[in-house]
């Protein structure tokens, strides 16, 4: 329930953002008052229904998604491309509604738009990533995860989840060597593979990350396919250590790309 | 006498395979592996079988499809590997709660015997402890069991060593050995301090000039305690064959090594080397090669080596 709410205060809130940027962009370039030679009416019209299309190419993006991370380049990255996008549709929704372009008159506004809609919604986005992951992590923590494996690999994910306040939380470790450690990271180890079952009904789990036994891949997956639970595998169980991996597809089949190191940056678009 | 079958472990390294059922229920060509042992048992001789809660329900499910109708069950009140009473505690437990007072044959549940039980009890000298051992083909691998000095006359055991890291000796222990009823206060009094170390009571009895025979074995013995020797251990029994169980089915399928298909258990255009499914699988065009494939799993379309699957796994090729 809290996850679902907080996804939809976000939704909203980055709708009327979008509107209200779009209005101070309005109201900056024409002046605090409503113009009889660029009507605000018309203008309002065309950004409330541009506003939703834009919604949705940003939720392409997957920005919204649960384990994206706001703060990344990348993420900033896709918001002013679909800021970019916002503008362009806006344009183009104000010439076929209205016959009238802003050539000429306004195109600083759609300068502002986009600069308003890229940062400053990119902004909030921050805010409210910090708010909705510091409530998700609220005991009951929304996201319970099991993590398997009590390695080194293991205790540095934890590490990294708590320290950026991951909405997955980790609230229990299995072992499959049996480790005699009694927590990881501050967080406890159960015991051995036999107790998975009781540890996910017990601890109502989201999601599992394999950071260990490649040889129980198969059946970690068939219990969390059983339960509706997500998994997630360590690279490094199948001995992928290299920071510069990828999941791709080739030809439809997804898979798992290390590419040499040292090559030219201008490689990255072509390889 | 009295047999005293030890079957409360959790078997976590055969994990998923001993997530619903212990490791004495594990099949092996076709039925399960405390059957193998209990089968031999002279029919006069009363049998208990130790288990732990965890698997309570599996036990009494198979006791009601056992014909041994003088098996009795004792359930240890443990559920996690950390709450165990220990192998000899419970034997100890179960002396001492039933007031036993007969000479006692203790068994491993999880171990396949080739060699015939009645030769033990054959060779068993009322008073005197004996041990059934079986000489490794390579003294390395004695480090994994309790290991049997023999003293020169080859019936008695000079020194017994629990999991010794450098092995004097190939001979080991097989988890059969028969405890006299007049050595049992010795054994209540061991399990106080070491419930966990059932070899060790033979080093008590040595160390307090108690003598201990032993009687060794050339014929297979498996302690199935991974998934090689589990896979070993039926290849063993199996040969080079496949082994059916009721209404399985078998067809245009190659095989090769020991293949055994439990009860309802279907296999089509497949191939298959050393698999073992257990009951109710499915399994369409695969190539499956040392595998063991517990019950209800549907398999199709699919490669898999050297892999044990639980309970109810589906893998459909998309």
């Amino acid at each position: 329930m809290r996850p679902r709410l907080l996804l939809g205060l976000w939704l909203a809130t980055d709708l009327a953002l979008f509107v209200g940027f779009y209005c101070l962009a309005y109201f900056l370039r024409v002046g605090f008052y409503l113009s009889s030679d660029f009507p605000f009416r018309p203008f309002f019209w065309s950004v409330l229904t541009v506003a939703p299309v834009w919604l949705l190419v940003l939720g392409t993006t997957r920005t919204f998604a649960l384990m994206r991370s706001q703060r990344t380049l990348r993420n900033a990255s896709y918001i002013a491309y679909s800021a970019l996008v916002g503008v362009a549709l806006f344009t183009l929704a104000y010439y076929f509604e209205f016959k009238s372009s802003f050539q000429g008159v306004s195109r600083l506004l759609l300068l502002l738009a986009f600069v308003f809609t890229s940062i400053g919604i990119w902004l909030w986005h921050l805010l409210f990533h910090s708010f909705r992951r510091s409530l998700l992590r609220r005991s009951p923590a929304s996201y319970p995860t099991l993590i398997v494996g009590a390695t080194r690999e293991a205790a540095a994910l934890i590490g990294k989840l708590n320290l950026h306040r991951n909405p997955l939380t980790p609230v229990a470790v299995l072992d499959g060597r049996g480790t005699s450690e009694k927590e990881l990271s501050g967080v406890p180890v159960f015991g051995k593979l036999d107790r998975l079952e009781e540890i996910l009904e017990k601890e109502h789990i989201t999601h599992l990350i394999q950071c260990s036994n490649l040889e129980q891949t198969l059946n970690l997956l068939s219990a969390c396919r059983r339960r509706s639970i997500t998994f997630l595998l360590l690279p490094s169980v199948m001995g992928i250590v290299e920071a510069d991996k990828q999941v791709e597809s080739l030809e439809g089949h997804p898979v798992t790309v290390v590419r040499p190191a040292g090559q030219p940056w201008e490689e990255w678009f072509f390889r | 006498m009295r047999a005293f079958i030890l079957a409360g472990g959790f078997a976590t390294r055969l994990w998923p395979l001993t997530e619903k059922r212990a490791k004495p229920l594990l099949p092996l060509a076709g039925k399960p592996l405390v059957d193998h042992l209990i089968d031999q048992l002279p029919k006069e001789i009363p049998v208990t079988v130790s288990i732990n809660a965890a698997f309570a329900e599996s036990f009494e499910r198979w006791k009601t499809t056992n014909s041994h109708s003088r098996v009795e069950i004792v359930v240890e009140e443990a559920r996690k590997d950390t709450e165990k009473l220990g192998a000899l505690g419970a034997v100890a437990q179960w002396v001492t709660e039933r007031k036993i007072d007969d000479d006692i044959l203790l068994l491993t549940g999880d171990n396949y015997c080739g060699f015939p039980i009645n030769d033990v009890l054959a060779a068993y000298q009322p008073g005197t402890p004996i041990i059934a051992a079986h000489a490794l083909s390579d003294i390395a691998m004695a480090s994994a069991f309790g290991t049997i000095i023999p003293a020169t006359d080859g019936k008695t055991v000079q020194a017994f060593e629990e999991k010794p890291a450098l092995p004097k000796s190939a001979l080991v222990s097989t988890g059969i050995s028969i405890i006299p009823s007049r050595h049992l206060a010795v054994l209540v009094d061991y399990a106080k301090t070491k419930p966990d170390n059932i070899g060790g009571i033979f080093e008590e009895f040595l160390r307090r000039s108690i003598a201990v025979e032993y009687r060794a074995f050339t014929e297979p013995w498996f302690d199935i305690g991974s998934f090689e020797a589990y896979l070993e251990a039926t290849r063993a029994i199996v040969g080079e064959h496949v082994h059916l169980g009721q209404e399985a089915i078998c067809v245009t399928t190659k095989t090769e090594g020991s293949v055994v298909l439990g009860n309802r258990s279907s296999v089509r255009n497949s191939t298959l080397e050393n698999v073992i499914l257990f009951e109710d699988c499915t399994v369409e065009d695969c190539v499956l090669s040392d595998c063991i494939i517990d019950d209800h799993c549907n398999l199709k379309g699919i490669d898999l080596s050297k892999q044990m699957l639980r309970e109810g796994t589906v893998l459909r090729k998309a």
